[in-house]
């Protein structure tokens, strides 16, 4: 009998679920979101709350920005720090609950995910576009729509040793050649260091020789059509196989390695970001120098940039004034600041070309490589290069043939690409 | 029976009990005079219906369709509210179930004509009999909601299609049903990865798990000779790598064991002129995290084997000895037998953990080093550090949920063979 009971329980439940039915709202045409947004436009908040990067230096330049704006408009700033890689998984969860912030910062290649799940608005930039450095905008722009205003941009260069080398290597002959005079691996002795295995650094020696991640037409990608195994690629990976197989470069080389050997005055030249500026700095002091990539075929090479810009939460409700707040930050006067407290580079033309950045000797070249820089893609396909490229480069150091280890990881790239849809 | 024909009831009748309870609950208990009884069953009914009623019906609604209108519904959400609406639900029917049968029972004892206890004498027996259920309630009720209901939602995520392309609140989940587990052993570039890493996990734990014991024992045994001096400085040395933690220790490794500029090659291997490519060659790698894991891992299993050693009689060995047992007899049907009974259920928990020991295999080389033709995992991935890489590399939410979810079933497995374990100590331990 109980059994019975149960099994009669159990049908209703059943017909329960199945009688469920969803909550009464319109559908279609008129969405809650854009009656609200005609009638909250020009309305202004009391604040604006905003995503900082949980950095000690940065918030505290960002702190003295938000203040001026207050002052000028009224507008309170509430400035939650949270580090920018945790960002996006928390606004997925806090933006819906109504947690969320109206801007969050983040780097220019994550912008594809975020559009995918739908975490932002596209941003108008008005005239202040113009503003921006050229990479810059082009970072920030995925599927022919602006995402964010651009604050901060960054590539790698080249670092020399003074007392090694009496100049940065122009070309890519005259490193070689300082590599060749000056490695002695068996003293720990190396001319020319760098995680040639990352494909991020490694990215220029590609380019310059006609290879790309993504065809690029219109501002978006076309994620079908992948230059990493055509001629001007396989090339790149000859050159930078050749470093490995001469012995210019050892296969284990990792960041920590590469620094100590730096800093320690036994390599001459390294390429890699200016955030390593401070630690080569203590080290070695008025030693240090800075430059471009070297040329190759009398080009410089593209470096991969990346712009770190502030995106606009989908669930914002005061998007005009967040919009204004995020230009007010990266307009000129407020970027230089931002650069002068935090030490990262400006995004804005007017005020990477000031006096400030261009006479910080180290910072100046970096501020020229970006000139010939071009952004990482931030198609959310991207996410599914790194790996098989990487493990290419690994296999190219130990030496595999080029040709075949880079037509395996195209294959493995493509492969991702339909698994993962 | 005849003592009460007086009061018996022919006119009553049970299945009109049960029917009226099913109807609303309480109105059984009406009819069977049970006023308060179903005063209280009726309240109770109508109170969830109107302040869960429409949540409970939002939650199935969405845990059912998953939304029907991107941006506006938001599939993560609804799975949740689905998920605690189902468990409100399940308690709600516990007790619904309770009132019928209640209500039938209590009929047929009217029926029968038994004496209807009073209020108090009522009272007094729920509180009796329902005592100890009154005080696990809460524990019970919390538990479900912070121990089962997360698993229930990483179980639910690994039959939709949530992927990075498929994200909410842009887009809403489907339910793709065994989809993704088919996808896994089917699609060449799951399948392969999947069986080479599943391989090399069963691999690890197995090896490193089992050296590590008897690493621990054989030292135990050797600390615990009586012809040892120093035992306590001894012991001391062994429990140190246990000491350091885990984290510190396996970093510190990795740079130790970097082919070229780490002391084991050039400080230690370069004096019989060898050179092993440690993090660049899949074998020698697994053979670095295998050494790794029994030095990290002996110490536990050293100092729980001491301590059941001390424990052992020295009466057994006497005895032994009378009968002119030899060292290895007394090892094999004295020692062994002791230790081993004692310590089972912490040695499965010992595989289990390595089954699942991300730390060790991610700090040390990333699951690296690559291996050509194998695509999405490296040499030494085991399913965990892979599920770490689906998810957050990758964004496959859905595939690591399914590969969680096999992970889980195996851990299970170990658990279940732990309790068996523990169940034979308690009915064998006193050998």
């Amino acid at each position: 009998m109980k059994k019975a009971l149960s099994l009669l329980m159990a049908l209703i439940l059943v017909m329960g679920v199945l009688a469920a039915c969803g909550p009464k709202r319109e559908t279609g045409e008129s969405k809650p979101e854009d009656t609200k947004k005609k009638t909250e436009e020009a309305a202004k908040p009391d604040k604006l709350v905003v995503w900082v990067n949980n950095e000690d230096k940065q918030k505290q330049a960002l702190q003295d920005i938000f203040a001026k704006y207050t002052e000028k408009t009224g507008i309170k700033v509430e400035a939650v720090p949270m580090d920018m890689l945790d960002q996006v998984k928390t606004l997925a969860l806090d933006g819906p609950a109504g947690k969320g912030p109206d801007l969050f910062f983040q780097p220019h290649d994550r912008i594809g995910s975020i559009v995918l799940q739908g975490l932002a608005d596209p941003v108008d930039l008005g005239d202040a576009k113009g503003d921006y450095i050229d990479t810059a905008v082009d970072a920030v722009t995925y599927d022919g729509k602006v995402w964010g205003a651009p604050l901060v941009v960054e590539t790698y260069g080249t670092f020399y040793n003074k007392d090694l080398v009496d100049k940065a290597p122009e070309t890519m002959d005259e490193l070689m050649e300082i590599a060749k005079n000056q490695t002695d691996a068996s003293k720990d002795k190396y001319g020319f260091l760098m995680e040639a295995a990352n494909f991020y650094f490694s990215y220029p020696f590609f380019a310059a020789n006609g290879g790309y991640v993504f065809k690029k037409d219109n501002g978006s990608y076309d994620v079908n059509d992948i230059g990493l195994n055509n001629d001007g690629a396989k090339k790149g990976g000859e050159l930078i196989g050749s470093w490995f197989k001469n012995g210019y470069i050892p296969v284990e080389v990792n960041p920590d390695i590469m620094n100590g050997l730096f800093t320690k005055g036994n390599t001459a030249v390294v390429i890699t970001g200016p955030w390593n500026i401070p630690t080569y700095k203590d080290a070695l002091g008025d030693k240090l120098g800075t430059a471009t990539l070297p040329k190759i075929d009398g080009k410089i090479p593209q470096s991969f940039v990346g712009v770190k810009s502030w995106m606009l939460s989908s669930y914002s409700k005061n998007k005009e004034w967040a919009t204004d707040l995020m230009k007010f930050v990266t307009n000129q006067e407020n970027s230089l600041h931002y650069f002068e407290v935090a030490g990262e580079m400006p995004a804005n033309k007017a005020a990477l070309e000031d006096d400030k950045v261009t006479s910080d000797q180290l910072i100046a070249a970096f501020a020229e490589q970006v000139k010939y820089g071009e952004p990482m893609p931030s198609a959310p396909e991207m996410q599914q290069v790194w790996e098989p490229i990487n493990n290419a480069l690994a296999f190219i150091a130990k030496g595999q043939p080029v040709g075949d280890v880079l037509d395996e990881a195209v294959k493995a790239i493509k492969d991702n690409i339909a698994a993962s849809k | 029976m005849s003592t009460y024909s007086e009061g018996k009831k022919k006119g009553h009748n049970p299945t009109l009990a049960m029917i009226l309870s099913i109807l609303l609950a309480g109105l059984g208990q009406l009819y069977n005079r049970r006023f308060i009884k179903g005063i209280i069953f009726i309240i109770l009914e109508v109170s969830f219906i109107l302040t869960l009623g429409n949540f409970i019906n939002y939650g199935l609604w969405g845990i059912r369709t998953l939304g029907t209108i991107p941006m506006v519904d938001h599939s993560i959400f609804l799975i949740i509210y689905g998920l605690v609406s189902i468990i409100i639900l399940a308690f709600a029917i516990t007790i619904y179930i309770y009132n019928v049968i209640d209500a039938r029972k209590q009929a047929f004892k009217i029926q029968r004509g038994e004496k209807i206890p009073n209020i108090r004498e009522a009272i007094r027996n729920t509180w009796d009999k329902g005592f100890p259920y009154i005080f696990v309630t809460p524990g019970l009720i919390m538990l479900l909601f912070i121990v089962v209901l997360p698993i229930l939602f990483t179980v639910t995520l690994a039959f939709t299609n949530y992927n990075l392309y498929n994200s909410p609140p842009r887009k809403l989940l489907n339910w793709v049903g065994f989809d993704n587990f088919h996808k896994l052993v089917t699609i060449d570039v799951w399948k392969d990865t999947f069986f080479h890493v599943f391989a090399w996990t069963i691999v690890w734990t197995v090896v490193a798990t089992t050296l590590q014991i008897a690493l621990g024992l054989f030292l135990a045994l050797l600390v615990n000779d009586p012809r040892i001096k120093f035992k306590r400085l001894i012991r001391t040395v062994l429990i140190l790598p246990w000491a350091v933690p885990a984290f510190v220790t396996i970093l510190i490794f990795a740079a130790m064991f970097n082919d070229k500029f780490g002391s084991i090659n050039r400080d230690i291997l370069s004096m019989f002129h060898l050179s092993i490519p440690w993090l660049q060659d899949p074998f020698w790698t697994k053979v670095a995290l295998i050494m790794i894991q029994t030095w990290l891992g002996f110490p536990f299993v050293f100092a729980l084997f001491t301590g059941v050693l001390q424990s052992i009689s020295k009466d057994w060995y006497e005895a032994a000895d009378v009968d002119g047992g030899s060292r290895w007899q007394k090892f094999k049907f004295i020692t062994m037998p002791h230790i081993f009974y004692a310590t089972a259920p912490l040695l499965i928990m010992q595989y289990a953990g390595n089954f699942n020991n991300f730390n060790i295999i991610y700090l040390f080389n990333q699951g690296g080093p690559a291996v050509r033709g194998q695509n999405g995992a490296g040499g030494t991935d085991i399913l965990i550090s892979w599920v770490y890489n689906l998810t957050f590399n990758i964004n496959q939410y859905n595939m690591a949920a399914a590969v969680s979810i096999i992970l889980g079933i195996i851990v299970c497995l170990f658990a279940f063979f732990q309790f068996r374990r523990t169940r034979s100590f308690k009915e064998e331990g006193n050998i």
